[in-house]
């Protein structure tokens, strides 16, 4: 089972996450400030990140830049409501490995972590 | 030549008669002079005769006829001595004997050489004044007694009384030509504006009416006050061409405004150029001023190959037709002036034109009355016009933009407000609207009225087509956004429902409460497909690509 870190601005999103993920077995670190997650990850295992792009202070793509940082082997899945272009090559180009676009279904959910775990 | 030829006194009156039946048979001048001294000779019994007549203007007796010696003594400087001149000039007669022996002056070798031995010499008078010489050669040794010098002065003054009456007779004769010629002359030279053929007229009419071979023109230049042939007629290039005449004392007199008879052209000092004049046989000149009102413009010159007394009447007739020229040269130097520069406004005109032509908007200049009085090229070949259609007509009759109702005229607002104003003007044409901006502008006089108003049309249908083009891309973009966001905002709260209500039905006890939480998921997954078909307008979706990376791409159609 893996360390996972949720960061969304919206509460009810990262809680319902956690919910999803807790059921799968995982231990779900939920955030909705930028700095708190960052500091988190720096001084604990995370295997995989699920961030929103449009975030309080910061956008998810610097978040992600950070994070790639702290621990390169870190695994990232990125979630937006408002799917771009730009913010979707930079993602990609950034090391994430998937970027899906909300509503996500729960199954499609828990069928991306999985598989982005597993590889 | 014996005393006992002499005529006797009772032949006196018989000779006498006979010079005055003669002389006043004649009544030309010279022929008047030929004859006395050809018939006298032979009446009064002495070998020669000749009659010198008083040129004024020298102040000098210059030949007027001779008969029985030689052209070699009739040329020589100095005529007799000055006793006899001063007598003569007092307007008594004298006579001399031995001549030939007892000689004070530098005629004497030619008196010697032609054989003189005795003159008497005679002032020809009239009303009381010296107007020549009557002298009587002799080349033998002979005494005039007191009845024959008394006779001889009777016939002198006879010859005078003819000569003056010739001359009168002449100049009646003359000026009843001259007043026909001026006439003509006059009606010549004001009948043209043609500087060169009012020139051309005067010297070539005026020596067949004066009777002498040439005649010339020359005109101070208006920039260097330098007297410049303006024609001629009746003499060579070399003699034209001779040189420089302005300062010639003749000259000098004529430009002051005076009249000058030159008796003895080739010796006379107020002319240069002797030896010229004698290679093209003149003897003598007139020259006058050509004048325009007070102001000298030039000098005309009559030259003649006999030796000619300019009379009174000829010259008045000379400077009244040099007056006449003066004043049609100064007219045609002022309507060669005017074509000068209304050749230039020509141009001028013809270079605007150009520029107007050359724009490319459409023109069009109207007059307070509302007329139309100029329009550009561009103007007539957009709408398919000619000039004679449109201009004097009715602004409203030829611009494509006016509407019928003239109180919104802008043409009618600019006249009032004196004012530029721009409108735009929309035309529906075959081929779809056209838009245009109408620029007009007021050009006002020194008194702030409106001489003329100016209107530049400008076609911007294209740029107005781009603008309404770009405000409906600016519309449906400002569309996209606004669905863009409201999908963006309704995902988040839509996947935390979705999320939760699915979450929940893994709990419900019942089926009855699944299958309404199933009808609860089922429409909030409509409304996720409705959020993912906004969002897809600008949209993409992620596919594979090489390995693990996967790459994006934008969807074209949903």
């Amino acid at each position: 089972m893996a360390e996972i870190l949720v960061l969304d601005d919206v509460l009810d999103a990262v809680v319902l996450i956690r919910k999803i993920l807790t059921k799968k077995g995982h231990t779900v670190h939920t955030f909705t400030e930028e700095e708190e997650a960052i500091g988190f990850a720096g001084s604990n295992h995370i295997d995989l990140a699920i961030l929103d792009i449009k975030l309080k202070k910061m956008s998810g793509i610097q978040v992600l830049e950070q994070l790639k940082k702290v621990s390169p082997e870190m695994k990232v899945i990125m979630l937006t409501g408002y799917p771009t272009i730009e913010t979707a090559r930079e993602a990609i180009e950034l090391g994430a490995g998937e970027y899906c676009v909300k509503p996500i279904d729960k199954t499609e959910l828990e069928e991306k972590v999985a598989e982005v775990l597993a590889r | 030549m014996t005393t006992e030829k002499r005529p006797k006194e009772g032949d006196f009156l018989e000779v006498f008669q006979e010079v005055t039946r003669l002389i006043s048979m004649v009544h030309d001048p010279q022929q008047v002079m030929d004859l006395v001294v050809r018939r006298l000779p032979g009446l009064l019994e002495v070998d020669a005769a000749t009659i010198r007549l008083l040129d004024s203007g020298t102040s000098t007796f210059v030949l007027g006829a001779a008969c029985g010696v030689s052209d070699e003594y009739l040329s020589r400087t100095t005529i007799d001595s000055s006793e006899v001149m001063s007598a003569l000039m007092r307007g008594l007669p004298i006579a001399k004997t031995g001549i030939d022996l007892h000689c004070d002056h530098d005629g004497c070798a030619f008196i010697s050489r032609e054989g003189v031995k005795g003159t008497l010499s005679l002032p020809i008078l009239f009303k009381g004044d010296v107007i020549g010489l009557l002298r009587l050669l002799t080349k033998n040794t002979r005494e005039f007694s007191e009845a024959e010098i008394a006779f001889a002065m009777s016939l002198a003054e006879q010859v005078g009384v003819a000569i003056s009456n010739s001359r009168l007779f002449q100049e009646m004769e003359n000026q009843v030509n001259f007043f026909r010629e001026l006439r003509e002359i006059s009606r010549l030279v004001n009948s043209t504006l043609d500087l060169d053929r009012i020139l051309k007229t005067i010297v070539e009419k005026l020596p067949g009416i004066t009777g002498v071979k040439g005649c010339t023109i020359r005109l101070l230049h208006p920039a260097t006050n330098r007297l410049e042939l303006a024609a001629a007629s009746g003499l060579s290039e070399e003699y034209l061409y001779r040189g420089s005449i302005s300062r010639e004392d003749s000259i000098f007199k004529v430009l002051k405004g005076e009249p000058v008879s030159i008796y003895d052209a080739q010796n006379d000092p107020r002319v240069d150029y002797h030896e010229a004049i004698k290679k093209e046989g003149i003897r003598s000149i007139l020259a006058i001023p050509i004048s325009n009102e007070s102001e000298i413009i030039g000098v005309l010159r009559l030259l003649s190959t006999e030796p000619h007394f300019f009379t009174a009447m000829e010259i008045n007739f000379a400077v009244t037709v040099a007056e006449e020229g003066g004043n049609a040269i100064q007219k045609a130097r002022t309507y060669r002036k005017i074509t000068l520069l209304f050749n230039q406004i020509e141009e001028h005109e013809r270079f605007l034109q150009t520029i107007l032509d050359s724009l490319w908007m459409q023109l069009l200049v109207v007059d307070p009355d509302k007329r139309v009085i100029m329009v550009n090229k561009h103007f007539l070949e957009t709408n398919s016009c000619t000039e004679a259609e449109t201009l004097g007509r009715l602004y409203k009759f030829v611009s494509p933009w006016q509407t019928q109702d003239t109180s919104v005229s802008p043409i009618a607002t600019v006249l009032t407000e004196r004012k530029p104003l721009t409108v735009l003007a929309r035309l529906d044409a075959e081929t779809g609207p056209q838009w245009f901006e109408r620029h007009l502008a007021p050009i006002l006089d020194n008194d702030g009225t409106v001489s003329f108003v100016v209107e530049a049309v400008r076609d911007i249908t294209d740029q107005k087509l781009l603008e309404q083009e770009k405000m409906e891309r600016m519309k449906l973009q400002g569309v996209i956004e606004m669905a863009g966001t409201a999908a963006h905002e309704l995902n988040s709260p839509l996947f935390a429902a979705l999320g939760t209500a699915q979450l929940l039905r893994d709990d419900l006890p019942t089926e009855e409460m699944v299958e309404e939480m199933d009808m609860i998921i089922r429409n909030m997954k409509t409304m996720s497909d409705l959020t993912r078909k906004m969002t897809a307008v600008t949209g993409f979706e992620s596919r594979e690509y090489v390995g693990e990376t996967k790459i994006v791409t934008l969807k074209t159609e949903e």
